[in-house]
């Protein structure tokens, strides 16, 4: 029996080989988890040959990080539409061809006129998936939702069971509650971001952590660690759904940030028609059904959506209102991101 | 061949593949990193340079000091308990236990930990500090507290228990070594000219264990200082350590130059601590001598 076995490998290892010959390509992915899901990879690379090798960022840092440190690995990477500038103003990404996208005029105009993707009259960057950053809190601790953040530092009641992400992002809101929410976040002064620092410094006694992956958050719900925190709109509430932990979501007056991710090419990739045949089907039915399906966020392309999502879903992800997108403050790369980076790291080592 | 060129062979077969390696894995890139460290930043890299304003920047922004110290203060307390866990142990191992067996076996039983990842052992520290975690079942079960604490995870405490924890077999194993290697025969000279046995501790046996303890000191202290994932586990908003904000350099902020002169304090820090813990050392020789 045992020989039989061997030929078996044997054989399965020529056939193996022989269709990885046919490939046209391999694209190697430096990508979020959930982006690259078997159920819609496998068949694309069935539809075109090409075949998808993903490894996994946890945070937008690693793109730039990544790709500065000369990798020359990667084909293609999907940052957030802040972090794309820095890799398109850093020369690291290909200017696209929007004509090989089939989809492309279909994909939300607020997304592809988007100043992360659209660089001295050249588009850096395909929209894919998008979604807002709301606060969330635990059902079960709270008779209504706060309806301002203000309640934060005002709201003994809240004083230790507070998470905010660790991500200098929490300077937009913050001044949006200090300036009113028509202040332009993304290019505050330098007192503008001194009172935003001494604000959140001033808000730290009542942080019980700060949260850095979707999952450490999701324990510290679970483990009754905190009960109000930003969150990454829909994700960690349905994770926490799954363990019969029953969030609720709302958007604060202060407004909320609205995020969106792109697929961008390495300059130089040697894949160039695997990465746009990947691109072309990331923005049509079977990329857009499969991620939306996979992450529960909501994606760049309304027009192939409606046909595989229920109207009840469509709703719920904010793909029919087209407004909703405009309610949200969506995130670009600030001029002066130094400024605010610094801005973060001080409130962070604030004693 | 002559005797001295197989000499010379004879060396350098043996040891060009160390030098490689020393050279390129450590010597090359901390040169690297020094001349980085006087680089420009300019977005959204940097251009080469030679200049002082990275240095100047992190004497003139306070948050860097802030965190700095923290960090002292931080590998300082995870050091000293770190300490005086051990040091009974490893007294206990070298004097007390009898069997070699029972010896070996407590020994191995103290440094296991090293084999099991470090990430793991700290998420261990979470279930036991949280506030529906172990240390407050414990409590509330045996009446101390009524409802669950929150002081025990998420600060400063919970990092230095965690590190104490984590690094402790970096402290036991030196003190243990040079406790081992102390003649029976001084110890009993001691006490056979009516040292009581504090004293014979405090004049015997302590000085002559000083060189393992120094190392434990360092070894501990070294690796506290630089760490990064304590803060991030178990640390609370007020736990933010020097590596974290080097991580911040070379991620999120893409400053390699402040990142790397943030490298070159903390190198040079590591450095004056190895170098203050051999000087004394040697003092402790000459005294003993």
């Amino acid at each position: 029996m045992k020989v039989i076995n061997i030929k078996h490998a044997a054989a399965a290892l020529v056939i193996g080989v022989a269709a990885s010959a046919h490939a046209e390509g391999e694209l190697n992915v430096l990508t979020w988890e959930g982006y690259t899901d078997p159920s819609f990879v496998e068949p694309f690379t069935e539809a075109t040959g090409c075949a998808v090798t993903p490894t996994y960022v946890g945070s937008n840092d690693e793109y730039p990080a990544k790709l500065a440190g000369g990798g020359g690995v990667y084909d293609l990477v999907s940052p957030s539409v802040d972090t794309t500038t820095i890799l398109m103003k850093a020369g690291l990404v290909e200017e696209i061809d929007v004509s090989r996208i089939g989809q492309w005029d279909n994909i939300y105009e607020q997304f592809r006129n988007h100043v992360g993707v659209n660089y001295e009259g050249g588009v850096y960057g395909v929209p894919f998936t998008w979604g807002s950053i709301p606060f969330m809190y635990r059902a079960d601790r709270f008779d209504q939702a706060p309806d301002s953040i203000a309640s934060f530092w005002e709201d003994e009641s809240l004083s230790g069971t507070i998470s905010l992400w660790d991500d200098k992002t929490n300077i937009y809101i913050v001044a949006r509650l200090l300036f009113g929410t028509d202040v332009d976040v993304y290019n505050l002064s330098d007192d503008q971001l001194a009172a935003v620092r001494d604000k959140l410094i001033a808000l730290k006694p009542h942080i019980r952590k700060f949260w850095s992956t979707a999952g450490e958050l999701v324990n510290l719900y679970a483990n009754g660690e905190v009960t109000i925190s930003n969150t990454w709109g829909g994700y960690q509430s349905s994770l926490l759904a799954e363990q019969d932990i029953e969030m609720v979501e709302f958007i604060p007056v202060e407004k909320a940030d609205g995020w969106a991710d792109a697929w961008q090419i390495v300059k130089g990739s040697p894949n160039a028609d695997c990465a746009y045949a990947w691109l072309d089907y990331a923005t049509s039915s079977g990329g857009q059904c499969g991620v939306v399906g996979v992450t529960g966020y909501s994606g760049s392309n309304p027009v192939v959506l409606r046909e595989c999502l229920d109207e009840a879903t469509f709703e719920a992800l904010n793909q029919a209102d087209f407004k909703y997108i405009d309610g949200l403050v969506l995130w670009e790369e600030p001029a002066r991101v130094d400024a605010y980076i610094n801005t973060w790291n001080a409130i962070k080592a604030a004693q | 061949m002559k005797p001295r060129t197989r000499q010379v062979l004879n060396f350098w077969s043996l040891f060009t593949g160390p030098a490689l390696w020393w050279g390129t894995v450590l010597l090359v890139p901390y040169l690297m990193m020094l001349a980085i460290s006087f680089y420009t930043r300019q977005f959204p890299f940097h251009v080469p340079d030679f200049q002082f304003g990275n240095y100047i920047t992190l004497i003139a922004d306070s948050q860097y000091f802030t965190v700095l110290l923290r960090s002292l203060w931080i590998a300082l307390a995870v050091s000293v308990t770190a300490f005086f866990l051990s040091y009974p142990l490893a007294y206990f191992l070298a004097f007390k236990v009898r069997s070699n067996r029972l010896r070996l076996f407590l020994y191995t039983a103290a440094i296991v930990p090293l084999w099991v990842s470090y990430l793991l052992r700290a998420y261990t520290w979470k279930t036991i500090l949280g506030s529906e975690g172990i240390l407050n079942s414990f409590l509330m079960w045996i009446g101390v507290i009524n409802e669950p604490s929150t002081i025990f995870l998420y600060n400063q405490g919970a990092m230095v228990v965690t590190m104490a924890y984590i690094f402790t077999p970096f402290m036991v194993m030196p003190i243990y070594a040079s406790l081992e290697k102390i003649p029976v025969s001084l110890i009993e000279a001691s006490k056979d000219l009516g040292a009581p046995r504090f004293t014979t501790f405090r004049k015997i046996t302590l000085p002559l264990s000083m060189p393992g303890v120094l190392a434990g000191f360092t070894f501990t202290f070294g690796l506290s200082i630089g760490d990064f994932i304590s803060p991030i586990l178990v640390g609370g908003p007020y736990s933010n350590m020097i590596a974290n904000v080097v991580a911040t350099q070379f991620g999120m902020a893409m400053n390699w130059p402040l990142g790397s002169a943030l490298g070159v304090v903390l190198l040079v820090i590591v450095l004056g601590i190895i170098t203050a813990s051999d000087k004394l050392e040697r003092v402790g020789r000459i005294n003993l001598g």
